[in-house]
């Protein structure tokens, strides 16, 4: 099982991620965001904080959850790599993550990504124990 | 990829197709694509009039769902869509003016010609560069207070020009003023504010780029003059928006009207469309918001414009005013807007959304500053990277069929990943100087992401946008030198 996918669309760029739990899922989900942000390999430890968004169903919160980190990464100005969902209910999710101040020098950026939209959002158990998510972002 | 578009279009005339409001249940009107034929084969490849069709479905939108022929596929709103809305009824949809709020375009003008700019090109793109941050979350070079950041928010370009940046002449020659009305920054987030308020003042990434351009192609030579316009004559291009405040100002809204629409009993086709009626508390807030952002964006191209003059002033030792360094205009083109329109002869106010679309009005308008009110606003038109620009006027035949709205730039036709495959190995910067463009690019990623090839050539977006009688052409510009983010 591959973690993740990008998805090619014309202006933007989609990502789809899989998991064996919903947990896995949504913490794939935002590694394959920060995959597209920078080379997730540069990236190292040295911050951690805690998460906690709501959402009104699975999609809601997937797409609140990763705006939620690209806010973490643009006004703390951190890179993150490690994602630890502690908590996920249908309306709440809490997570522990995990990465490091932007350096320039270290970290190579690749793309700014503005946010994470609700356009096709798909948050699904496609066979037992495999889950499957979508996401279109604004480039 | 994806997956082509298989639904009806019907031919109106050469530049004009209908998507009739019968394709899909939910459509309360047609929708209207303008193109030509060879673009609309284009357009059908992927689910961008899907888009069309989606946005006729808002409750109390007004005529027919536009698109202008630099439409493509986006999320929510194709980009290039124009939609109005009733008052009464109505909603608005952050959607439909994007995430890049006042995402938009200002031209400096200057009396110089090529040949005086040309020895010192590079000087000047080194100067730029190094004067005017860019790049993934560039900051600017300034600190703003909050209480400072408020006053920007609130009165837009005019606060940044009675700060000492800019002449006093310069708000009249942009959109608004330089400030939108209504802007109420209680509604903005502290989230977005902590994102903005490093950023005032900055260039960004991804299309975004500032433009050293010589006039090479004059259409209307009374409407060129009018416009201050000459052949040969080196002009500035600013492209770029609100940065991460418009950002997360949209998200904030997009989330708190996905809980808003069962309470409104709306349903709308797609969740990117998540919208409010225009009257009631979420709607006002995000009208709010957004006009902050909008009011950001103009202070943030004005800062820049302010940083342009310097560079210039210390390479040509004189001041800007001697070089005629005076705005042509700026132009949101992602925006909500309160406008009032003429709807089967009755006049009515509307919120007309515009995302990735530009506002044409047309000679005689009163919106339009005195300068302009006779001949019609000034249209800018970005190309994609090192193709050149275009430079419009508004018509009478917008203001009755299009509330007063044209095409935006070139509108990409290749997905990111494509242009990276394409571009592999190649070495963009000197493609571009070998075509008389000088590069200087903060990521060679977004250089390649940009690739010329990965956008429709924008003369003929504004071919059709002519053809169809919606804006016309008055001058065409050539890039001698692009500073990307």
């Amino acid at each position: 099982m591959d973690k993740f996918e990008i998805l090619d669309h014309t202006a933007d760029v989609g990502l789809v991620a899989w998991g064996k739990s919903k947990e896995e899922l949504f913490a794939n989900a935002a590694l394959g965001m920060f995959s597209l942000i920078c080379d997730t390999e540069e990236v190292d430890g040295g911050f951690t904080t805690q998460v906690e968004v709501e959402g009104s169903d699975y999609e809601d919160l997937l797409v609140t959850w990763l705006n939620e980190l690209l806010y973490l990464f643009e006004a703390e100005e951190v890179v993150l790599k490690q994602f630890t969902i502690q908590e996920l209910g249908q309306y709440y999710l809490k997570a522990q993550v995990e990465g490091e101040p932007l350096d320039s020098q270290k970290h190579h950026i690749k793309r700014v990504v503005k946010a994470c939209t609700y356009y096709e959002v798909r948050v699904e158990e496609v066979e037992p124990q495999l889950w499957r998510a979508q996401v279109y972002f604004d480039i | 990829m994806a997956e082509a578009w298989k639904g009806p279009l019907q031919k109106v005339n050469d530049w004009r197709w209908l998507i009739p409001r019968s394709y899909k249940k939910g459509m309360l009107t047609d929708g209207m694509i303008y193109a030509s034929e060879k673009m609309i084969s284009a357009i059908r490849k992927d689910q961008a009039p899907e888009q069309i069709a989606n946005v006729a479905c808002l409750p109390g939108i007004v005529g027919k769902s536009l698109a202008m022929p630099d439409i493509h596929w986006g999320y929510g709103f194709p980009i290039g869509g124009v939609a109005a809305t009733q008052e009464k009824g109505g909603v608005i949809s952050p959607g439909g003016v994007g995430f890049d709020i006042n995402c938009g375009v200002r031209v400096i003008k200057t009396n110089l010609t090529e040949e005086e700019v040309k020895p010192h090109l590079e000087k000047l793109l080194t100067l730029l560069f190094t004067n005017i941050p860019s790049g993934v979350g560039s900051e600017g070079k300034l600190s703003f207070s909050i209480p400072e950041l408020e006053k920007v928010m609130e009165k837009g370009a005019r606060y940044i020009i009675s700060r000492g940046f800019g002449f006093s002449e310069d708000e009249e020659n942009i959109e608004e003023r330089g400030a939108m009305e209504g802007a109420n920054p209680e509604a903005v987030s502290a989230k977005a504010r902590e994102r903005g308020k490093d950023q005032l003042g900055s260039l960004g990434s991804g299309n975004h780029f500032l433009e050293l351009e010589v006039v090479e192609q004059v259409f209307r030579p009374d409407l060129a003059e009018a416009f201050g316009l000459f052949p040969g004559q080196v002009i500035i291009m600013v492209h770029t928006g609100s940065r991460g405040l418009g950002h997360q100002v949209c998200t904030d809204y997009l989330q708190e009207m996905q809980k808003a629409m069962s309470r409104y009993d709306i349903s709308v086709p797609d969740r990117q469309l998540a919208c409010a009626p225009c009257d009631s508390p979420e709607g006002r807030g995000y009208f709010e918001a957004m006009a902050c952002s909008a009011n950001f964006a103009w202070a943030n191209r004005q800062l820049i414009t302010h940083w342009v003059r310097e560079v210039f002033e210390q390479v040509f030792q004189k001041s800007a005013p001697a070089l005629g360094m005076f705005i042509l205009y700026d132009v949101a083109h992602n925006i909500a807007k309160w406008e009032e329109h003429e709807v089967e002869g009755k006049k009515m106010k509307l919120c007309v959304h515009r995302k990735g679309a530009t506002r044409a009005f047309s000679a005689g308008h009163l919106a339009l500053s005195p300068r302009y009110r006779e001949v019609g606003q000034p249209v800018l038109i970005p190309g994609d990277m090192g193709t050149g620009s275009y430079i419009l006027v508004g018509t009478e035949l917008a203001m009755k069929e299009t509330f007063g709205s044209t095409c935006h730039g070139a509108g990409r036709v290749m997905s990111r990943s494509e242009a990276d495959r394409r571009s592999k190995g190649r070495d963009i910067a000197g493609e571009l100087k070998e075509r008389g463009v000088l590069v200087r690019a903060e990521s060679k990623a977004t250089l390649r992401e940009e690739i010329p090839e990965a956008y429709k050539d924008v003369g003929e977006v504004v071919e059709v946008v002519e053809r169809a009688g919606i804006s016309k052409k008055v001058v065409y510009a050539r890039p001698l030198g692009v500073i990307k983010g």
